[in-house]
């Protein structure tokens, strides 16, 4: 067994995990912060987006034994980080229909955090470059590509 | 088969000195070995980080000479504005590689030591002539790009070594690019090609090509070189370079696409290739 200590969402986070478990694993698991979905385990589908020392990652493709001494921000962190419910980029995405079943959307809204932390006035084949690695089976993408082009026209990047 | 242990050391000769020992494996951005592992291909039990090894983790100029560590996330050197630069046809690959997810993690030593025949950099670094520094725990060697693959999967790496570095040479009056097709955006080429062409008085003084996905290895087309060499980059010069690719590749079936449609399909990715690298070596509109 692994001891990791690493910051999950802002928070010191000290765990104990298997080396062969991956991010996701020790995120679900090991921690119940559950908001990050797992669909194909393959790096397809980009429902477990996270990201790790600011950048967007795959957290079924990443060891978890690798976070040691990294940064980790989830869903979970979004709304928290405020204190005061949803984060501008997640209520864009209620307000335009940018969630259905909601599988993805978790893994949807970190990569567009990625995105508009980089790219605060993003096109919208900026949009879909950023989202190739996210998969919806429901909304048909348009409506996802409109959430994120109204949190970004909401000035400041969406996240606060 | 469990990992027993993940170590992350952070130099290269801690990297080499665990690396070395059985049951050992060299893991990087992880994005081909997590999947193996997933599906039972690999049995791996000692997992060795490479991400916090110093000396993989740098790019570095000097003058005209590149050095890209082994373990620099594929983002990194997708946003460097010389390489995108100096080599178009590396930055082009990079940008077809996976998604913004992938690339943050994946590095280029991971997509050359995995040998897959169509990893996507390694068209485009043969057409650079790249040479691949090696280490293990007695030294360093360098070897070219072209005699790194030996089949599908393998590579000249003994156990224990580690390739340290990808080294380039700009040719700055050359222009070059990189021509992919795939299912869908996010999937292996099908096929995949690369040119790198020298252009003086109305001929090409220097070519080089390479293909992807359509052999064992990715591969150089020397032959295709040769007809290029010494001519007017036109159409008739293009027309040969194009018809002399079908006897060099030795493309299989298989989920992507039949071996008679990568037939049908790489001579005119080299084609084209070969049309967008002309005209950013004469200047044309790009
Ligand atoms: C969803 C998805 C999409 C993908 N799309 C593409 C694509 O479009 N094109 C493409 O070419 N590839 C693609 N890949 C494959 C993969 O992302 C690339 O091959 C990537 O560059 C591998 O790099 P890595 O650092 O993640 O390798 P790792 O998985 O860390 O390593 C791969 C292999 O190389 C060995 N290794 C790694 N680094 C070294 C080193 N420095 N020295 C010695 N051995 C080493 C490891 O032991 C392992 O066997 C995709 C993968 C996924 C999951
Ligand atoms: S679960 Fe990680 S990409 Fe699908
Ligand atoms: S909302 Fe259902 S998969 Fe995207």
């Amino acid at each position: 067994m692994n001891r990791v200590t690493f910051t999950l969402n802002g928070r010191s986070t000290v765990a104990v995990v298997d080396p062969h478990k991956r991010l996701i694993d020790l995120l679900r698991d090991t921690l119940g912060e559950t908001g990050t979905k797992e669909g194909c385990g393959e790096g397809e589908c980009g429902a477990c987006t996270v990201l790790v020392d600011g950048r967007a990652v795959n957290s079924c493709l990443y060891p978890a034994p690798e976070v040691e001494g990294r940064e980790v921000l989830t869903i979970e962190g979004l709304a928290d980080s405020r204190g005061k419910g949803l984060s501008p980029l997640q209520q864009a995405f209620l307000d335009n229909g940018g969630t259905q079943c909601g599988f993805c959307t978790p893994g949807m809204v970190m990569a567009a955090v990625d995105l508009l932390r980089r790219n605060e006035h993003p096109t919208r084949a900026d949009i879909q470059t950023a989202l190739t690695g996210n998969l919806c089976r429901c909304t048909g993408y348009v409506q996802i590509f409109e959430s994120i082009e109204a949190a970004a026209s909401a000035t400041n990047g969406g996240e606060s | 088969m469990t990992t027993l242990t993940y170590q992350r050391p952070t130099s290269l000769r801690e990297a080499l000195e665990t690396g070395g020992s059985d049951g050992a494996r060299f893991v990087s951005g992880g994005t081909d070995l997590m999947v193996q592992r997933r599906s039972g291909r690999s049995g791996t039990e000692n997992l060795v980080s490479l991400r916090r090894v110093e000396e993989l983790a740098g790019i570095d100029w000097k003058n005209d000479q590149l050095r890209i560590g082994a373990a620099v996330p594929l983002a990194g050197i997708g946003a460097d504005q010389r390489i995108a630069r100096d080599f178009p046809a590396l930055a082009q690959a990079i940008a077809a590689l996976g998604s913004v997810q992938i690339r943050n993690v994946a590095t280029l030593g991971g997509n050359l030591c995995n040998a897959s025949p169509a990893a996507d950099t390694a068209p485009a670094l043969l057409a650079y002539e790249a040479r691949i520094e090696i280490a293990n725990t007695g030294g360093t060697r360098t070897v070219g790009l072209d005699e790194f693959f030996t089949g599908p999967g393998s590579t000249v790496l003994q156990p224990g070594e580690l390739l340290t570095a990808i080294l380039l040479d700009a040719r700055q009056s050359a222009g070059s690019a990189f021509m992919r097709l795939g299912r869908v955006r996010m999937d292996l080429a099908i096929a995949s090609a690369a040119a790198l062409v020298e252009i003086e008085d109305n001929r090409c003084t220097h070519a080089r090509v390479a293909v992807g996905a359509v052999a064992p290895t990715p591969l150089r087309l020397s032959a295709v070189e040769e007809i290029l060499e010494g001519k007017a980059p036109d159409g008739p010069t293009l027309a040969k370079a194009q018809a002399a690719v079908d006897a060099l590749i030795s493309p299989i079936s298989d989920l992507r696409a039949s071996a008679r449609h990568r037939r049908r399909i790489t001579p005119v990715l080299v084609a084209r290739a070969l049309e967008a690298a002309i005209s950013m070596a004469t200047g044309d509109a790009q």
